[in-house]
């Protein structure tokens, strides 16, 4: 092991156990939000019933028609105006939440556009073959249909992953101590002038670092979704 | 909600409407830019890609996929703030590391995409070309761009508007492209409805309406026969 400069320490350690907890926190809860919501409308978005469809199509093509960015200010900003207007306070996201419901809100229409895909691969006679053993619309898509449509919606499910991976750095605009945030606010302190920091600021290596972190991370997985690509569609 | 429509104010956003497309001008700059130089990368790189050109082709692919494989987000604040303290000469105005950003990430995803469009184009097509004596650029030229060109359209389109929301994230070092004018309203003034109001609409039209182009373009450059 190599002698690290002093400084180097107390900046992993913070940008470890804060950042890292709070990256992966976030991307978390998003990627379950994201898969069980997206699975949910992407199959209902095969149903003949156009207003439904018509409905969840506009969901779709909204939260991926804008920037993310966009969509998690939207949530930080405007959800508590209404909620001054409408007294219902349960829309006072904190910027954590409100991150974690603009990702989800991203990665639901990705993951229903996907599924859609998946459900309508599924040849009718496997519909008709499990009416024919009495099953319901659910039965049939819980048991029959989705179970075959998940090898198809795995690849895409990894891809997800990544994104939301990547995507939960933009919780750093609103300051949630993510790896970004807890990166740049060490940065800061370390710019100060002694005695209160360093003096020589360290930009460089730490969005380095925070670069390094995420390359490590993504990479197996973007190959694992190259894998699943070729093996299972 | 009677209150809540009583409360939207046109006047507002009418009354804004310069800084507004001040912003939005420098959004469309920074995507033109980014998307003309994305297709530059991605149509040399991907090139590169597909014919094995040795060592270009190996460094392309690194490239790649250091750019897919981190966030464009960190990649942005590396540009802004951590270059400049290699060297002075990277200490670059908001505008250029915008445009930079979205170039470098474009490039990288259209690299990908102009390259499977051009490994997708039969390799007899390619033997012919030879064969009727165009040499190797020539055959690049009259046959594999033009048919791995409309292959990889498409997705490049798709990757096309993926920039321009992708200069949305400028907004974070500061760069007044329109969301970062909108936000400015919402900041001092609180008008939260209005301003979103404004970005959501701009936005979508501006997506869905190259998202329709695409669709356009899939029919009417589908290549005959083929499928």
């Amino acid at each position: 092991m190599p002698d690290l400069p002093d400084w180097v320490r107390p900046v992993a350690e913070y940008m470890f156990k804060v950042g890292v907890k709070h990256t992966l926190e976030i991307a978390a809860i998003s990627v379950a939000a994201s898969a069980v919501i997206g699975v949910v409308l992407g199959t209902l978005l095969t149903v003949r019933w156009l207003p439904l469809r018509t409905l969840i199509r506009g969901y779709i093509e909204i939260w991926r028609g804008l920037p993310i960015i966009v969509t998690i200010f939207l949530m930080f900003f405007a959800l508590p105006t209404l909620a001054d207007e409408t007294h219902f306070e349960a829309l006072r996201l904190t910027a954590l939440n409100a991150a974690i419901v603009g990702l989800s809100l991203w990665g639901s229409a990705q993951v229903a556009e996907a599924t859609r895909g998946a459900v309508q691969s599924i040849p009718r006679e496997q519909h008709e073959a499990a009416a024919a053993l009495g099953f319901g619309w659910v039965g049939r898509h819980v048991h029959v249909v989705l179970p075959q449509a998940s090898r198809r919606l795995l690849p895409p499910l990894v891809s997800l992953l990544v994104g939301i991976i990547q995507n939960s750095t933009l919780a750093q605009v609103l300051g949630v101590p993510e790896v970004l945030e807890t990166g740049k606010r060490e940065y800061e302190r370390l710019q100060q002038p002694p005695p209160f920091g360093a003096g020589n600021p360290h930009a460089f290596e730490i969005y380095g670092a925070v670069l390094v972190f995420f390359f490590v991370i993504s990479f197996p997985l973007t190959r694992l979704a190259a894998y699943l690509e070729r093996k299972l569609v | 909600m009677t209150a809540l429509l009583a409360a939207f104010d046109w006047d507002y956003i009418w009354a804004h409407r310069d800084e507004l497309a001040a912003g939005l001008r420098r959004t469309l700059e920074v995507a033109a830019l980014g998307i003309a130089g994305a297709f530059v990368i991605g149509l040399v790189l991907g090139a590169a890609r597909a014919h094995r050109v040795p060592v270009v082709s190996q460094l392309a692919a690194a490239y790649v996929e250091i750019i897919r494989n981190t966030p464009i987000l960190v990649q942005i604040f590396f540009l802004f703030y951590g270059l400049p303290r290699v060297s002075h000469l990277f200490q670059f105005k908001p505008f250029t590391v915008a445009t930079l950003a979205v170039m470098v990430w474009g490039g990288a995803f259209n690299t990908e995409n102009f390259r499977a469009g051009f490994e997708a184009v039969p390799q007899r097509y390619r033997e012919a070309g030879l064969a009727l004596g165009f040499s190797p650029i020539a055959t690049f030229f009259n046959v594999t761009l033009p048919i791995g060109g409309r292959i990889a359209l498409p997705s490049s389109i798709n990757t096309y508007i993926s920039v321009l929301k992708n200069t949305a994230l400028m907004t974070a070092i500061g760069f007044p492209e329109l969301t970062n004018v909108a936000l400015d309203f919402v900041a001092t003034d609180f008008r939260t409805y209005e301003m979103f109001f404004v970005l959501a609409v701009t936005y979508l039209t501006i997506v869905w309406g190259l998202s329709a182009l695409i669709r356009a373009l899939e029919t009417r450059l589908a290549i005959p026969e083929s499928r």
